[in-house]
Order: C-alpha cells, then structure tokens, then sequence
C-alpha cells in the first residue's frame, strides 16, 4: 500500500510543453501564478483561462491529472470560498442578514477567488507534470545562480533536492520492511484511536531515522571517493539550451503578458 | 611492471568509545598495523579477511578516505597524506563500496554514472563519451534512462562501477561489491571486474571474504588483526587450508574436500581450487586404482 504513493508527478509524453526548456517553464509559471492576482475583469480572466486551455491540450496531459492536484485541497478552495461569501459586504443584499447576509459583491469575489486557486493548482502542476524532476533542479539550480552572490547556495538545494528524490523510494521501501517486520511481532497500527495509532508509529520511525543517518553518512563517503567537492568547478553532462522553440514560446508568454496589461489598463 | 600500490609500514588507529555499565570508556584501536604490501599495475589482488581484521580500512586508505596514522602509502606514486594530491588519487583509484543503494546519487542511471567526470569539471561532449562507453562495457546500455531504485542488486552495482571507470581510473578498489547480492548479481559483478582487468588493463583490488571470488585473481592477501597474515598466489595460499581457517576464513569448496579426502588417506592434490580440477584429480586417481 506505501508503494501507492508516486514521487514527482511527471507525466512521460511528447509534447510541445514537454520539449521546452525547464528555466522558460518554471520562470512562465512564476509570471502566470503572479498575474492571476493582479487580473480582475472578466476579460483578462477570460484571456487568462484561454491561455491556460491552449497550454493544457498542448501538454497532452489527461485533465484528471491536473484535476487530482485539485482533489487534495479541495477542502480549502471550498472554505475560502465560503469565508468570502460571508466576509465581503458589497453590492446588493440577496438573503440573510448580518453576518449570514450574502450579497452579490461576495458572491462574485468567492467565484473569482475559487477560478484563481483552480488555475494556480493547474499552471503548477502542469510544470511538474511536464519537466522530469532532473530537469527541475537543474532549471532550479540555474535560476537560483544569480543569488549565489547574496549567498543563496543554490548548488546545494539542487544537490539536496536531487538526493531527496532519489532516496525517497528507497527510503519507502525500508519503512514498508519496517512496518512487516514490526507487525509479524505483533505491531497494530490500524486500529485504535489518534494518540494510540501515532504512538505505534514511534517503533517505525526511530530505526527509520537511524538507517536514514547510516546511508547518508555512507552516500557523503562514496560522493567524496568520486571527487565531489560542492559545486565549484562543476560541470553538466547535459547542458541546459535555449532552442527555437523556447524562443517561440518566450515570446507567446510576452504577448500573454503585454494583452494583460493593456485590457486591465483600459478596461 | 611498475607498482599501483605501494605501502610501508602502513598503520592506521582510532580512538573508539566502548559503552559499558559503569559510563563509557575510550580505548584505541590498530585497525591496520605495520602493512607493507605491493600492488603492482594491472593486476587483480584479492584481499580476504574476516569481519573487523581491518581490510575495509585497508581500501580506504587507498582512497585517501583515511590518512595513515604512521607508515607511507603510494596510489600511483602519489602520497596519500598529501592533501595537494587528494583529488587526483582518488581519481586514479576509485572506489565501489558495499551497499549499491547508498552510493547512486542521481535519479537516472546515465546522470549517476555521469556524477564522477562532472565532479572533476569534465566538458560535456567528453562525459558524455565516457558515459556512453562506461554503460557499454558494463553492459547496461540498455538501461540508461531508467531509476536506479528500480533495478536489481547486481544491476545497481554494475552501475556504480559504471560510474567509477567514467573516471578513467588506472586502479578501481571494490570494498564487498558482492556482499548484499544475489547469486546472480554476485556472478554478474565478479565477470565485469574481471573483463575490466584483462581488457582494459585496470589494476583491481578485490575486497570480499567470498573464497569463490578469490580463485581467479592473480595475487592474495590475507589480512588479520589489522596485519598481512599470508600473501601469495590463491594456489598457494589455499593449499595451507589449516592455516587459512585459523584466521576465522574458509576454504574454496572443492579445497576442503580435497584436504578431508587427503586426510582420509587419498592422494589427491592439496592445491586444488575449482570443482573441474577435483574432478580431473578423481578420475586420475581412479584410474590408478
């Protein structure tokens, strides 16, 4: 049953999405995300949700994957949208009355509040759907350089994110070993109430932890005995490049910017 | 031939924390003691001793993971406690440990294989040259772009040897590369170090304490109590199969039933290593019965 849990939610597909550079995806994402809160009428949201439609069919991702993303916090879209009925006042009064009165001012700011959530979740997984985790850290680690200055150490997130990734199975797989072996001498984590069910946790987690700083302290030996000494002086097996397309679609995510401007400007 | 290894009066201690009833106590520990030990180029050195006699300390200094407490050790004419020469040692001879799951670094296997040349600042048509060669002569070509958490033990492991040679190593030291593998993968593994040494001339160090892996190799190295016990081709050190076992060590199968056989009176040869030969030796010595 651990082994239900998938890491990194690439979708393997050959699309157009797919193709385009890591650093283009997440800077366009970033953009996307950020304009969603400084839109407000209906035009630049309707030029924002067309947007992303045209991205989705080009990323030939099935929509259920996007819409899973949106399943997990469903929970708060909803709430958010309920407290925004009840908290914004303006417009015309339609029922109730003080605090339970609903007006048509909150109403539509519930609406616009839940199709902005809707659409982060899916501009978001959409990147993660379409770049390999590889990819990710690689563009990560690029676009994070510029802040080594200020002593962002960029290289090590990437390294740090990379390694993460690739312990979590084997990490899963030890606690799923754990867990059999803890049950065949009796263990029971399914039954009983919250404290007594965290409590059986603790027989989990501590050998856990302490196989954790083994291989960890195993994996800096075999990373030492291949030369690696941080990021300096490093190089890329594949280097990150800047094609054709990249440049197309630079370009799409400037003309995106500029029509958004110039509807919220006169309209 | 010229020497890879080369060391004098190599002697490495460390201070360990013994927990007892009454709090803990500090006592030292000669993890090697007086070694001096010649590995020369391309040849394939098996070095057997039972658990805590020292011999994962023994390839850990050849990594300069470990500085020699007193006592010189020379990776290819370099000093290993030169920290000036760090990098290029461990380049010239690198290192394949135990456990495959805690040495893969990256999440896709040409990417691991990858990590060595890019650590020593490789360009990148280069690793790539390298990378593809050391996948072929591996034989895992075919697996370039998977995870490496979902291949098998022996799998993995040639991939961390992958990851060695993409270093261009002259000597590749294996601390029990075999030991948490299946039969197969422990086959797999034992051939590839092998081919690496006749074909590509790669000077290998052979840590294990299966006697089956030892057979092969040109030179052996018994190591005890932090010292070299016995040293000699495995022909000749197996054939002293009593004084072999008083270091806690077995003997090759077909060895021991040899030396039961001779004990019982038959003349069969005490130098007999492979299950081929004891039978050459049976037919022989029934045929002039």
């Amino acid at each position: 049953m651990i082994r239900d849990i998938t890491i990194g939610q690439y979708y393997a597909a050959n699309s157009l999405i797919h193709r385009l550079d890591a650093r283009l995806k997440v800077v366009a994402v970033m953009i996307y995300i950020i304009s969603l809160f400084c839109i407000g009428s209906v035009a630049t949201y309707g030029v924002a949700i067309a947007a992303l439609a045209a991205v989705v069919v080009a990323s030939k991702v099935p929509l259920r994957f996007m819409l899973r993303g949106i399943q997990s916090i469903f929970v708060i879209i909803v709430l958010t949208g309920i407290i925004n009925v009840f908290t914004n006042k303006t417009g015309t009064p339609l029922w109730g009355q003080d605090w339970y009165l609903i007006t048509t001012g909150g109403l539509s700011m519930a609406g616009m509040i839940i199709l902005r959530l809707i659409m982060l979740i899916i501009a978001s997984s959409l990147l993660t759907l379409t770049t390999t985790p590889i990819q990710l850290t690689d563009g990560i680690e690029y676009l994070l350089k510029p802040f080594g200055k200020i002593g962002v150490p960029y290289h090590e997130i990437a390294m740090m994110m990379t390694i993460a990734l690739r312990f979590i199975p084997t990490l899963l797989d030890e606690t799923d070993k754990i867990m059999k072996a803890q049950q065949a001498r009796g263990a029971d984590f399914e039954t009983g109430n919250l404290v007594h069910r965290a409590k059986a946790l603790v027989p989990i987690l501590v050998p856990l932890f302490i196989s954790a700083f083994r291989r960890a302290e195993e994996l800096a030996t075999a990373m030492e005995a291949r030369c690696y000494r941080g990021g300096e002086h490093r190089t890329k097996l594949n280097r990150m490049a800047f094609g054709a397309i990249d440049y197309r679609a630079m370009a799409v995510c400037v003309a995106f910017l500029v029509v958004e401007v110039v509807l919220s400007v006169l309209l | 031939m010229s020497e890879m290894i080369r060391a004098e009066h190599l002697t490495y201690e460390y201070v360990r924390t013994v927990e007892e009833e009454k709090g803990s106590r500090s006592e030292t520990v000669l993890a090697l003691n007086d070694v001096t030990l010649t590995i020369p180029k391309g040849a394939f050195v098996a070095v057997l001793g039972h658990n805590g006699s020292g011999k994962s300390t023994f390839a850990k200094e050849i990594n300069a993971l470990l500085k020699p407490t007193k006592g010189v050790l020379w990776v290819d004419g370099m000093d290993t406690s030169d920290d000036e020469l760090l990098w290029e040692i461990r380049q010239s001879a690198g290192m394949v440990f135990q456990n495959p799951d805690n040495q893969i670094v990256a999440t896709v296997v040409e990417e691991d294989v990858a990590f060595g040349p890019e650590n020593l600042g490789v360009e990148p048509e280069e690793i790539r040259r390298r990378v593809d060669q050391a996948l072929e002569t591996v034989g895992m070509t075919a697996f370039r772009k998977d995870t490496p958490s979902k291949l098998s033990g022996g799998q993995k492991q040639r991939i961390a040897i992958a990851g060695v040679l993409a270093m261009e190593p002259e000597c590749i030291v294996l601390d029990e590369p075999t030991a948490m593998l299946d039969p197969m993968g422990r086959k797999d593994v034992i051939e590839t170090i092998h081919r690496l040494n006749k074909e590509k001339g790669i000077t290998i160090v052979l840590i294990t304490h299966y006697m089956e892996e030892t057979v092969d190799a040109d030179w052996m190295v018994i190591i005890d109590d932090g010292k070299v016990a016995m040293e000699g081709t495995p022909r000749e050190v197996f054939s002293q199969v009593e004084k072999v076992k008083g270091f806690g060590l077995d003997v090759p199968q077909a060895t021991e039933l040899a030396y039961r056989l001779r004990q019982m009176g038959l003349a069969v040869p005490k130098d007999i290593l492979t299950t081929e030969e004891m039978v050459g030796a049976l037919c022989q010595l029934q045929s002039t019965m």
